[in-house]
């Protein structure tokens, strides 16, 4: 393919690595599981395992070609893109903001794990605290810009959906007030 | 004609003041998220599906067409002002565009791609109205098979023609396969991929899927670069209307445009990307002496109607054969599953008040979007000034609520987020997401068809290739895969590098 004058540009293929060997393996756990369906009496003429199969086994060798493309016959072209991105990830922020994310999904109505029960904070003030805390993984500097931006949009969503939309959210803590 | 008696009826309904209303809010909201970067009419019809829940078919269908049109008009300023496509179909624009804004003629770049929108929304909506209903009375020979064969054109050509590897849309496209697969076989009722969990014996609802891929990833992405990424916008200086020389470079191209556009939006192998980089091309080859790389209008008026004649051409695979070709189209099909209708060949009968409101709505929201666009030029530009971190966590709030509204389920938020973080990662490595989607939502029904298929063959596979329609797609298909991949193995591959995700 594209590879007139290598080491111009640095490549790096670690990721889509990882990636061909994540698929290679979750796809022979898609073929196992497409052989465990089971088979129907009566007359059917294409089985509900017909596609799973067709699906896992497509998706086994892709991936093998993914590999392939990424040790053997190398995809310069990628590798230059993955190398470029390596060099302006910021991973922690990524990282940090997924975090955040699953906390907030979490705080919104709690959740209950065998005998855990976490009552949840409402949409309220679960999303008044999260805009400004994303605010901020990502780089902002204002607080209190981001806090009252954060409020408003929490109460002006909350109001209007409830309200005039129909969409239930979770009161929280806001309800045991009123 | 009895088409124009449809249109005329179409328009008495899109006429009443709360569609008027419904379209005005549709194309609004479009041109805002058009205009954001990061957030395109895809993601913006998928969060406002669960509130749907209470209009009725033909008030949401307006207001989606609007998103849908005025998604397309907001691309372009991000294009033209930033340096940064909005949508996919915009990444062309932005060649020509920024050089013209840095210039001083940012008005007229962005004046141009309005009225060039405009002018061929309309012609591609007029396209629509007397093709769609030809195109649906063809397809009612088209027997399961022949859907099957449809389904296979548009996965190959969705795959094939977006994005830069042919391998790593097909891993997109299968990943897609499965996931559609999850939960109960509708046909025999057993249980394939949900491992045990009950949760998942409905599916994954496509809206789960969608925002996840397209709102979280697209934050998350933003967030591992934002730190990396200063942006430039480019102050709009000088008069915002185009002088008598800039009309003159421009209406050929816009007529162009819309000739390449809609033809090939209208194949069920679409997308409006492939249009716009053929009307460049197209351009500056017809157009030696403009000042390519240092601003040509040429470049900006050709592309623009181009992506907006090939939006409307889109719509009809969609309307008649029930196919999408785009990511937003895809959303717009499960829009239709949730009132219960099947777009495709019956449509037209089944619901002609509905489907033809939507059509003349497409004209009015056209000369809405003119309306809003060019007066209104200035504050569009204001909004490209909301900081990026308020912008992504505000995206990240309503991704979650858009979920949680579906089904009040803490389990879909969830597996929403873990989409998003595979989106992420697909954006990182370079892999498109609309295949993804597409096979979520085609491979279903495309399961559905072929089983059909077999069913009235008793088993026999030469179905496929006994039909003559059938064939003839499959033929289609191949030459879909292939074609593309010539110029690569000549040595002459595509050199342009979508900047954002292949969302359109």
């Amino acid at each position: 393919m594209d590879d007139r004058r290598p080491g111009e540009r640095p490549v790096s293929f670690l990721g889509p690595r990882v990636v061909a060997g994540v698929l290679i393996v979750g796809s022979i756990f898609l073929v196992y599981h497409a052989l465990q369906i089971g088979r129907v009496a009566g007359y059917t003429v294409v089985g509900p395992s017909t596609f799973p199969l067709v699906v896992s086994i497509g998706l086994l060798i892709l991936g093998v070609i993914l590999a392939v493309r990424t040790t053997l016959l190398t995809d310069v072209e990628l590798g230059r893109q993955v190398a470029e991105e390596e060099g302006v990830a910021h991973w922690p922020s990524a990282g940090l903001l997924m975090g955040v994310l699953v906390v907030y999904g979490l705080a919104l109505d709690g959740f209950r794990i065998g005998p855990l029960d976490v009552p949840g904070l409402g949409y309220v003030v679960a999303t008044s605290l999260f805009a400004p805390l994303a605010a901020r993984v990502l780089g902002s500097e204002h607080l209190l810009r981001d806090l009252v931006v954060g409020v408003s949009l929490a109460v002006v969503v909350y109001v209007g959906f409830t309200q005039f939309l129909g969409v239930r959210l979770p009161a929280g803590v806001l309800g045991l007030l009123g | 004609m009895e088409v124009l008696g449809d249109l005329a009826g179409g328009f008495a309904t899109a006429l009443r003041p709360e569609y008027l209303l419904f379209a005005a809010v549709g194309v609004t909201l479009g041109t805002l998220v058009g205009v954001l970067p990061g957030i395109g009419p895809a993601v913006t019809v998928a969060l406002l599906l669960p509130l749907t829940y209470n209009f009725d078919a033909t008030g949401a269908f307006i207001m989606f067409a609007g998103i849908y049109y005025g998604g397309m008009y907001g691309g372009s300023t991000t294009s033209i002002l930033l340096n940064t496509p909005g949508e996919s179909a915009s990444v062309v624009t932005t060649i020509e565009g920024f050089q013209m804004a840095k210039q001083g003629r940012g008005g007229a770049a962005l004046a141009t791609a309005a009225v060039g929108s405009f002018v061929a929304g309309t012609i591609g909506t007029l396209a629509i109205t007397f093709l769609a209903p030809v195109i649906a009375q063809l397809a009612r020979a088209f027997q399961p098979a022949d859907y099957f064969a449809l389904m296979v054109l548009a996965f190959v050509s969705v795959t094939a023609l977006i994005g830069r590897s042919l391998l790593r849309g097909m891993i997109s496209l299968f990943a897609g396969l499965f996931i559609g697969l999850i939960g109960i076989d509708a046909q025999t009722g057993q249980a394939r991929y949900t491992f045990g969990v009950p949760q998942l014996l409905n599916g994954l609802d496509v809206v789960v899927v969608a925002i996840g891929l397209f709102a979280v990833g697209e934050a998350l992405y933003a967030a591992s670069r934002l730190r990396h990424d200063r942006e430039e916008i480019v102050p709009v200086r000088g008069s915002l209307l185009m002088n008598r020389d800039e009309w003159k470079r421009s209406w050929k191209p816009w007529l162009r445009g819309a000739g390449i556009g809609f033809p090939i939006g209208s194949l069920p192998a679409g997308g409006a990307e492939i249009p716009t980089f053929l009307s460049y091309t197209i351009e500056k080859r017809l157009n030696p002496k403009a000042p390519w790389g240092k601003g040509a209008i040429e470049g900006v008026a050709g592309p623009e109607a181009a992506n907006n004649a090939a939006f409307s051409g889109v719509l009809v695979p969609l309307l008649t054969l029930g196919i999408p070709t785009s990511a937003t189209a895809a959303i717009l099909l499960v829009a239709f599953q949730i009132y219960n209708l099947q777009p495709g060949p019956l449509l037209f009968t089944n619901s002609p008040e509905l489907v033809w409101a939507l059509i003349a709505s497409l004209y009015i929201g056209n000369v809405m979007l003119l309306l809003l666009n060019l007066p209104l030029i200035r504050i569009w530009v204001k909004i490209l000034s909301i900081p990026r971190p308020l912008l992504y966590g505000a995206i990240l709030v309503f991704a979650t609520l858009g979920v949680y509204s579906v089904a009040n389920s803490l389990i879909d938020v969830l597996i929403m987020y873990v989409i998003g973080v595979v989106g992420f990662f697909m954006r990182r490595y370079d892999f498109p997401v609309g295949p993804m989607i597409i096979g979520v939502i085609l491979g279903p029904l495309m399961e559905q068809q072929f089983r059909r298929a077999l069913q009235i063959s008793q088993g026999d596979l030469s179905i496929f290739v006994t039909r003559p329609i059938s064939l003839v797609i499959l033929l289609l298909a191949v030459a879909a895969m292939v074609l593309p991949q010539l110029p690569r193995l000549f040595g002459r591959g595509r050199r342009f590098s979508v900047g954002t995700g292949s969302e359109d």
